[in-house]
């Protein structure tokens, strides 16, 4: 008996940093995540990104969490300037990761939008498989 | 003999309406387009150089589904920009239109208007528009930094189209 109500107690020490962490599954995020198209003037649904959310102490670089039609997370984005990766004095360290498991990861250069108004490159960690990307393509 | 003079009539004006620029009316707004591609790596106003007549209206539509877009005309009062549009003439700024969204503006007083987006200046997405007739105004070499306010990026000088080119053509697309 005492052996089961140790086993429990350690489950549950375990359990507890999990609990205390954003739910980021669906959307929306738990914590400072607010939804990107409500701090700018951008529209809700992203074709190829689908719906943002993002802690705004953390712009311009992320994490952005993406959710597809569904609300389902389907990737985590860092939106990292050019300037910033050309300059030698320049680091992004430690980035929060909450997504869980990376499928596949894609970067690519975006030429700015609000929020993120200088030219940057989008790095996706994708958490689903390629065939799913299409469920945030454009209509 | 009377037939084909007739015949070279027609066909010179057929040939003029197809050579000479063509300027619109001024009671039809003329439309500049805010587009991008799909990943957002290119993003561009179409046309990005105009020739209008004095009062004409221009028209700003969004039709990039991925982005926000701005027209904001290089004037002390937009964020304390260089100024490049005619003295007296009056400044515009669009805001952020959305997806179709649009903005429109009447060009009063003949020049050249230079104009930007605010989230895409670095990404070289300008437009320039000029009004009137040439000689008219001064042949200024606006390809060159103007003084004042936060400078204006080499990528977004290198995208204006000459005046020269715009009061050749009329309109001038983006390559
Ligand atoms: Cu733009």
């Amino acid at each position: 008996m005492r052996i089961v109500v140790a086993t429990l107690a350690i489950a549950a020490a375990f359990a507890m940093p999990a609990l205390a962490a954003d739910q980021v599954e669906k959307a929306p995020p738990t914590g400072a995540y607010k939804k990107v198209s409500d701090l700018v003037k951008l529209p809700d649904f992203l074709p190829g990104l689908g719906q943002l959310y993002v802690d705004p102490k953390t712009l311009p670089a992320g994490p952005f969490l993406a959710y597809n039609r569904d609300g389902r997370l389907v990737s985590t984005v860092y939106m990292l300037p050019v300037e910033d990766l050309t300059n030698k004095d320049k680091r992004f360290d430690d980035l929060a990761a909450p997504g869980g498991k990376v499928n596949h990861v894609d970067v690519y250069f975006n030429a700015g939008h609000p929020g993120v108004e200088k030219p940057h490159a989008h790095v996706v960690l994708w958490h689903v498989p390629r065939a799913d990307e299409t469920r945030v393509a454009a209509k | 003999m009377v037939s084909r003079r007739y015949i070279l009539r027609i066909g010179g004006g057929l040939l003029a309406g197809l050579l000479l620029p063509r300027l619109p009316l001024a009671a039809e707004a003329v439309e500049i387009r805010m587009q991008g591609n799909a990943d957002g790596s290119h993003v561009w106003f179409d046309p990005v150089g105009l020739r209008v007549e004095t009062g004409q209206t221009i028209r700003w539509i969004n039709l990039d589904p991925g982005n926000s877009h701005t027209a904001t005309a290089y004037h002390p009062k937009n964020f304390e920009r260089p100024l490049r549009i005619p003295g007296g003439a009056e400044p515009w700024d669009s805001d952020y239109l959305l997806p179709n969204e649009t903005f429109s503006i009447t060009l009063a007083v003949e020049g050249v208007y230079d104009f930007y987006c605010v989230p895409h200046e670095h990404a070289g997405m300008v437009g320039r528009i000029i009004v009137g007739q040439p000689g008219r105004f001064p042949a200024a070499d606006l390809s060159v930094q103007a003084t004042g306010g936060e400078p204006i990026p080499e990528i977004a000088l290198r995208a204006f189209p000459s005046v020269d080119e715009i009061m050749r053509q009329g309109v001038v697309r983006p390559a």
